[in-house]
């Protein structure tokens, strides 16, 4: 039968219509709930770490907002830092290597209870690290780094059980290969274990120099040898998956990943470009910077061209548009990094609000987007329930609108804070100067706010209900 | 016992963590230990006294280092901050307390507020320090800084060491007046402390 269609009466949706996952395979619901109470967690600690950065933001245009000590800027800053490191990206994504690796190899999880242990214990770190941050104790380090070392000995001794439960199942896997994602995300969980040890390790920190060695190292590692890998390790799989087609090239991804252990490892020394460290350290930092791009082209244009063909799914797909953005993000500003790394540029960002916006349009175009396609991707074929296309339509454009807006204005301000100390203007010229871009950045920082309020309603609505509801949802929406 | 990356878990995960910390000791710990054994203090400089030691602390605890720099760059726009700062500058920075045992970060990675390396020359007036730290907005027009209100005490009386903050109308407390508390002075003497010590032919506080 065919309607005859006025073009009068046409109605427009909301939002082209968007293609709904199969019916639900995994049902171990022991697994569904688990992989659950890790983004269930992630997201609590994402919406109190962004309020936090929201209202770190308004600081910046009203400094008399209010005068109580542990609201104050420099209490508060590390804050929302080491909630957003620790509390909401580590845990989304190690929610999601829980569902990724067990099924990669093909083999049950290897120990459930153990993956709540660890669960329990980055929550109690991240809560309690808070609290003695607020309260001004903190381990005199610098970002991600301030969490005094009994709190971050417990967040680690969480990670390290994390690694022992997957790499078991990994052993203990029921394929001859280990599948590409688990190089990246056992990689990032050793790596990372290696390097909280190394930089809580107090014998060669005795002074004021080589305590900044070891920061910059760790600096750069916290981000580069923990979230890159394993949210990559997880579009590895989320992908394919989602196109339902292989990976383009396996071996592309294997040269990404040795370069990524190689490269990446040797240039943290970069955040501390003309300070009084070794020079030929800071050189080594810009030079491998740069061998970075070898990294970056390969993961990017495997992913790019595992895409090529597929626009249309991804335009019908409400979990795909992340990962597109995600990928363009983790090439386009980790180049931007590269780029930084030049002693001529150095020059003009060092110091200012560029590196802010470097540190958002990383951690928030690139590890973010990732992690909430892979979230949406994956979480609605454990639970079989879907969110809302609209929804999940306003989530990510107000992210992105949001995260660009802030990011342009403090990349436009922080290149004028710059070029005022280049042309030795007053210094205080610098801080007025800034306050129309950090207005523009409290605008799109109220808009990334806004879409995790969206994004937490989602998750609620994915949650996982009663099987029985499940099972009568698929057959009634197979009947349709 | 096969030696294909892709097959041997143990190989792959092995070679992936020593491997990792491997590199960590040429850029990271190696250097660290080298920095370390070769910083010695600059000649003419003299370790901070107890009373600074505690202002250090109360700077770490207080996140200073968010927004102030301790680094100046040889870079000819970072000369109105001092001479170029040099690793002895450093040598006296070490860790403060059992929940510190590091030497504290204060070469600071954004300036949102000036370089402090030198500010103990360049502001050498404790009065000021106390004005702009109960509410920079009373002595810098257009700044952006933090009050601190909890590093001072509003008594109807100040006692007989102690010096009042004189505030302008408009930033001083309805009644009483303003002191700085132990923190509060421990502070200002930490910032008065950083003055860089001379070093012929770049410069420095004389």
């Amino acid at each position: 039968m065919i309607d005859v269609i006025s073009t009068t009466t046409v109605a427009r949706p909301l939002a082209v219509p968007k293609t709904r996952v199969e019916p639900v395979a995994d049902s171990d619901s022991r697994w569904v709930r688990l992989v659950f109470s890790y983004v269930g967690w992630a997201t609590a600690w994402l919406l109190f770490g962004t309020l936090v950065g929201e209202y770190l933001g308004i600081k910046f245009v009203a400094p008399d907002i209010d005068h109580v000590s542990w609201l104050s800027f420099g209490k508060l800053r590390p804050v929302h830092t080491n909630t957003l490191f620790w509390g909401w990206s580590s845990l989304a994504m190690l929610g999601m290597a829980l569902y990724v690796v067990p099924k990669t190899s093909r083999r049950q999880l290897f120990s459930f209870p153990l993956a709540y242990v660890s669960l329990v214990l980055i929550n109690v770190s991240v809560g309690v690290g808070d609290v003695l941050l607020m309260n001004g104790i903190n381990n005199g380090g610098q970002e991600y780094r301030e969490y005094i070392w009994p709190v971050q000995a417990v967040f680690s001794i969480g990670v390290t059980l994390i690694a022992y439960n997957l790499i078991r199942t990994i052993a203990a896997r029921g394929i001859d290969e280990i599948y590409i994602s688990n190089w990246y995300i056992i990689g990032g969980l050793l790596w990372t274990i290696a390097l909280l040890v190394i930089a809580y390790l107090p014998w060669y920190q005795q002074n004021g120099i080589s305590e900044t060695v070891i920061q910059g190292f760790y600096m750069h590692m916290g981000v580069g040898m923990w979230f890159t890998p394993i949210v990559l390790g997880l579009t590895y799989y989320t992908l394919p998956r989602l196109l339902n087609k292989p990976i383009y090239s396996y071996s592309l991804g294997v040269l990404a990943f040795w370069t990524q252990m190689v490269f990446y490892s040797m240039i943290g020394a970069h955040h501390f470009i003309f300070a009084p460290i070794p020079w030929w350290l800071q050189t080594v930092a810009i030079i491998f910077s740069v061998g970075m791009v070898v990294t970056l082209a390969a993961g990017t244009g495997n992913f790019l061209l595992t895409m090529r063909g597929s626009e249309h799914a991804i335009g019908r797909s409400y979990s795909l548009p992340f990962i597109l953005a995600g990928v363009l993000a983790y090439f386009l500003f980790s180049f931007q990094g590269t780029v930084e790394a030049f002693r001529s540029l150095q020059a003009l960002w060092h110091f200012t609000n560029y590196t802010v916006a470097h540190s958002h349009l990383t951690m928030y175009g690139f590890v973010g987007f990732l992690i909430w396609g892979t979230v949406y991707g994956l979480v609605p074929r454990m639970t079989g329930h879907e969110p809302s296309a609209v929804w999940v339509g306003v989530h990510f454009w107000f992210a992105l609108v949001g995260y660009l807006l802030y990011s342009g204005a403090l990349m436009i301000g922080g290149t004028m804070q710059g070029r005022n100390w280049i042309s030795g203007s007053p210094f205080v010229d610098s801080v007025t100067d800034m306050l129309p871009y950090w207005l523009w950045r409290a605008v799109g920082g109220t808009l990334m706010f806004l879409s995790h309020l969206v994004f937490a309603y989602n998750v609620w609505s994915m949650r996982p209900r009663e099987s029985a509801a499940i099972r009568a949802g698929v057959a009634a929406s197979g009947a349709a | 016992m096969t030696l294909d990356f892709g097959k041997n878990h143990w190989l792959l995960f092995g070679v992936s963590f020593f491997g990792f910390i491997a590199l960590a000791y040429v850029v990271g710990i190696g250097p660290a230990i080298w920095v370390q054994n070769h910083t010695q203090p600059l000649p003419g400089s003299v370790a901070p006294t107890a009373l600074e030691t505690e202002g250090l602390k109360i700077y770490i605890s207080e996140g200073c280092v968010y927004c102030h720099t301790q680094q100046v760059r040889p870079l000819k726009m970072d000369g109105v901050w001092g001479r170029p700062s040099a690793p002895g500058d450093y040598a006296y920075v070490r860790p403060v307390g059992v929940w510190q045992p590091y030497a504290s970060a204060i070469l600071g990675s954004e300036r949102t507020g000036p370089d402090l390396s030198n500010v103990g020359a360049r502001q050498a007036s404790d009065v000021w320090q106390y004005l702009h730290l109960y509410n920079p907005r009373s002595v810098v027009e257009g700044s952006i800084m933090p009050a601190f209100p909890w590093l001072f005490d509003i008594k109807a009386a100040a006692g007989p060491n102690e010096s009042v903050v004189p505030l302008p109308a408009h930033y001083a407390p309805a009644t009483g007046v303003v002191v700085p508390d132990a923190r509060g002075r421990a502070l200002v003497a930490y910032l008065l402390s950083r003055r860089q010590v001379p070093i012929q032919g770049y410069g420095g506080a004389r």
